[in-house]
């Protein structure tokens, strides 16, 4: 198959406006995992539920998504506030196995709890800028994905300076690093676990936001995403927001390339095996901090 | 020789009593059932007997040695696809092409474990989730085996009914699903019990200590994923003579048959032996009951039933993470037979931070 220079271009643009809202579906997951040892399987579904709130907010109340952004990060963060409340507080010193099976459990009381609510439907966002394209000499450039490129390129500056230079940020390092020291020195563990997994699925509720402006939404679209967040994750290293920043450039360049020569069909089983490849072989990421167990 | 004695020994008075009290009743159960025509409980009780057969076999795996799969229904739908194709393709009867399933689905277990078992706790769970994933995706366009549209076994004349194993109703099938569960309690009641069953054990405790005590994790993962794939295989081999038909979406269900078994092994108590049959007793007839009397009336409200499926789940691994067993073995209702794991109450502790 023969494919222009152009087209190819034009590829690695829309994989890079795409690629970095995946990577604040990973930065939450990341956070989530580096800082309390959670791995947190209902990732895309928290993602899932920022979207329904957009479309919610558009349809009853005529709020623009990027308003809505603010909303869906706030609702979001205390849903996460109070799972983490009610069950990973619990859990948080069990054996991998309860995690496991946790947090597995909360993801099919997302995802089917939406389904039962919601029905099985996909549904659009529709806003003034849907739609609309730019082009530049050749090269597209949709509105809707770039605003989403820049407010997720702004969401990750303020969680990388809220993690260096605030109190919570950096106390929420140093529980990461070690959880009985940080103890001595008067920190709130509880509070900073709280915190992180509120940021952790909020920053997650962005990307579901930003998403569903270009993207149908339906209860089980957190699937994929999750697994999506996995391999972003995996491929840019624990704990590292730039790592996932990048990983997920990456990714959504592989993408969005690999449609030009591939059928559809085949796109997900590539996913799938990179997925299954690289945590075969590359355990710690490109960037990693610090290997998993 | 010794060793056959010493463990029929165990069942010795009231235990033995009650195991063969039960069987009577599973044996009769279906007779009743067909004698004043209840097809539904019938096909409960199945379904019950072919689930055990799952989770029975998905927690040799996990129970005995730590290895949480999500991607079982592989084994599943490799063994129903097997036995329907050669039905189909080969003529093969299917009383033989149940055991080829099996081994097929044995086989792809072992090639999995080959690559999935350098992989430890979470990243296993992932991979076997996503490897399920790609069989799901690529069975869908594959024609030879029917595509999404799946395949079905047609209707034989009577003269070939047995050959087939076709029967009227659900009744029969019964009895196909509680042959291979007992041959897999006695295979696998062996297995625990001999050398294999501690040192599957030693590995769920700690893969490296037991390591370090000269056994291979590796070598007694694969022997465990053997079993495990070998008779979830075979499962799904019998769904098929059962139902006659499977499509993509039945084999490589994440919900209806990962989630499924791993649910009914954790309700019962994956440390018990006999845990996942419990469970599989209590959690199939009530989810049978949802999704027929309710779900099937209401289909807008299919996440209903797997919405409170997972708040039960929740439930559990909140509050009674060893099941039902585990709860009767605390009251000393039964007695315990399998370690259940130490517990790290602190990690940290553990990990020397």
């Amino acid at each position: 198959m023969m494919v222009d220079p152009l087209s190819i271009l034009n590829a690695i643009i829309s994989g890079i406006l795409i690629g970095s809202v995946y990577s604040l579906v990973a930065m939450g997951l990341s956070l989530i995992w580096g800082i309390m040892d959670i791995i947190n399987f209902a990732q895309g579904d928290y993602m899932m539920l920022g979207a329904f709130i957009t479309y919610w907010m558009l349809v009853l109340a005529g709020i623009d998504p990027l308003i809505s952004v603010i909303i869906s990060f706030a609702i979001i963060f205390g849903v996460g506030i109070l799972t983490q409340a009610l069950v990973i507080d619990r859990i948080i010193d069990a054996p991998f196995v309860s995690q496991v099976v946790s947090t597995f459990a909360i993801l099919l009381i997302i995802r089917y709890g939406s389904e039962t609510v919601f029905g099985p439907y996909t549904r659009r966002v529709e806003t003034w800028y849907t739609g609309i394209t730019y082009n530049i000499m050749g090269i597209i450039l949709p509105l809707p994905e770039i605003i989403a490129f820049i407010i997720s390129i702004l969401v990750t500056l303020i969680l990388y300076i809220f993690l260096n230079k605030t109190y919570v940020g950096i106390a929420m390092q140093a529980v990461s690093q070690n959880r009985d020291a940080a103890a001595i020195l008067g920190i709130n563990i509880k509070r900073m676990y709280w915190f992180a997994f509120g940021i952790g699925v909020g920053i997650t509720a962005i990307a579901g936001t930003l998403l569903s402006t270009f993207y149908p939404i339906y209860p089980e679209m957190g699937a994929f995403f999750t697994f999506l967040a996995f391999i972003i994750v995996v491929f840019g290293g624990f704990g590292s927001i730039f790592g996932s920043y990048v990983a997920g450039l990456i990714i959504g360049i592989s993408e969005t390339v690999s449609a030009l020569f591939i059928l559809p069909t085949w796109k997900d089983v590539i996913a799938f095996l990179i997925f299954v490849i690289i945590i075969l072989f590359r355990p710690t990421g490109l960037f990693g901090v610090k290997a998993s167990s | 020789m010794m060793r056959l004695k010493s463990i029929l020994v165990e069942f010795r008075g009231t235990k033995g009593y009650l195991i063969i009290g039960i069987s009577l009743v599973l044996i009769l159960l279906p007779i009743l059932f067909m004698t004043l025509d209840l097809p539904f409980p019938a096909n409960v009780l199945f379904l019950c007997l072919l689930y055990s057969i799952m989770a029975m076999a998905w927690n040799l795996l996990f129970g005995y040695c730590g290895q949480f799969s999500l991607g079982h229904s592989i084994f599943f739908g490799l063994g129903a696809y097997t036995t329907m194709i050669g039905m189909l393709y080969y003529n093969l009867t299917p009383w033989i092409g149940i055991f080829v399933g099996g081994f097929i689905a044995a086989l792809s277990g072992l090639g999995l474990g080959v690559i999935l078992f350098r992989l430890r706790s979470h990243w296993f769970a992932l991979a076997s989730m996503a490897i399920q994933e790609m069989f799901l995706l690529l069975f869908i366009p594959w024609t030879w085996v029917g595509g999404s549209a799946g395949l079905q076994a047609p209707i034989v004349s009577p003269d070939k009914a047995l050959y087939f194993a076709q029967y009227a109703g659900p009744y029969l099938y019964i009895y196909i699903a509680l042959g291979i569960l007992a041959i897999e309690l006695i295979i696998f009641y062996i297995i625990v019990n001999s050398k294999w069953g501690y040192y599957f054990q030693a590995i769920r405790e700690d893969e490296d200590a037991a390591k370090s005590l000269g056994i291979n994790p590796f070598k007694y993962k694969m022997v465990a994923m053997f079993f495990s794939a070998l008779f979830t295989g075979i499962a799904g081999g019998i769904y098929v003579i059962r139902f006659r038909f499977i499509d993509p979406f039945v084999a490589f269900n994440l919900i209806t048959i990962a989630v499924y078994i791993l649910v009914a092994a954790i309700i019962g108590g994956v440390y018990s032996f006999i845990g996942p049959i419990v469970g599989s007793f209590i959690f199939m007839p009530i989810t049978e009951y949802v999704r027929v009397y309710i779900v099937s009336r209401f289909p807008r409200y299919y996440g209903l039933q797997v919405f409170s499926i997972g708040l039960v789940v929740l439930i559990i691994s909140l509050i009674a993470p060893e099941g039902v067993m585990g709860l009767l073995e605390k009251r000393g209702i039964v007695r315990r037979r399998l370690a259940i794991p130490i517990t790290l109450s602190n990690k940290e502790v553990v990990e020397g931070g």
